[in-house]
């Protein structure tokens, strides 16, 4: 077999966008089926999420968390401030977030999976916080308005995407001049060769 | 950095993929969970600035010009 017939075809965005939406609505309707990654309070606190932060947020919103990190951790987020949370999933911490930042500030939740979008509304409606809403959109091209936000978080999302440079310049225009990001993801300690970097399921799983 | 950032740091990085209830491709890949921050340049001085310190200098052999 010759060296063209083996490689894997280019990587289809669209495809790979709808691989990505199949994994996790089912973390949105079955996060006790186990996956790849952990999930849930357990995960909250492997990644060192204080208790104090969860109280108050619905447990349907927790057990679907799928982050690789804390965005928290790098830098405390003030009252009255504006916050973008790109992938929100199914809203932990744009939730977390409303909180820190008090009524007279506001968050958006960003996230491509409508399943998780519904969650993280009903999450939001059942804790009573009125200054987050949730909007249906992809990471290079966020639904929000140039240099509206003072803080940009996202866990667990950057790595989803083949288009890194265009997804953080599009989080850059979205931040005011000497906005904070803020971002938990996953680093690989070994090379990821081209050939695996264009296999679907490998960015699923 | 090329996006307008400065101050680009990794805080913290952990093994969040051991004992997961399926197996994936983590541990081929050596992943790790991290955290990391930056800011928005306050403007294109900053961000000229943070650039340039990141320039390195490479030493050009006298013999050869700019234009060998």
């Amino acid at each position: 077999m010759s060296d063209a017939i083996r490689e894997q075809p280019a990587l289809d965005l669209g495809s790979l966008r709808e691989a990505i939406k199949e994994e996790y609505s089912e973390v949105a309707a079955n996060p006790q089926k186990g996956f790849h990654f952990h999930t849930g309070r357990p995960l909250a606190q492997m990644l060192e999420y204080a208790e104090e932060w969860l109280e108050g947020i619905p447990e349907s919103s927790i057990e679907s968390f799928a982050g690789t990190g804390n965005p928290f951790s790098l830098g405390e987020l003030r009252l009255g401030e504006r916050v973008v949370d790109v992938g929100c999933g199914a809203g932990i911490d744009s939730l977390i977030a409303a909180k820190k930042v008090g009524p007279d500030g506001r968050v958006i939740g960003v996230d491509m999976t409508p399943s998780m979008l519904e969650k993280a509304r009903h999450a939001a409606h059942e804790a009573g916080l009125e200054n987050v809403e949730f909007r249906e959109g992809y990471a290079e091209s966020l639904p929000v308005d140039e240099g509206w936000a003072d803080v940009l978080i996202s866990n667990g999302v950057l790595n989803l995407m083949p288009d890194k440079d265009t997804a953080l310049q599009e989080m850059c225009r979205v931040l005011k001049s000497g906005g904070r990001l803020q971002i938990g993801d996953i680093l690989v300690q070994k090379a990821v060769p081209e050939s695996a970097k264009r296999k679907i399921d490998l960015w699923t799983g | 950095m090329a996006a307008g950032y400065v101050g680009f740091e990794i805080t913290w990085s952990k093994d969040v993929f051991g004992g997961a209830p399926q197996a994936g491709s983590a541990e081929k890949f050596g992943t790790l969970g991290i955290n990391f921050r930056a800011r928005k340049a306050v403007n294109e001085e900053e961000l000229t600035a943070a650039l340039a310190a990141l320039s390195c200098e490479v030493p050009i052999d006298g013999s050869e010009g700019a234009g060998a």
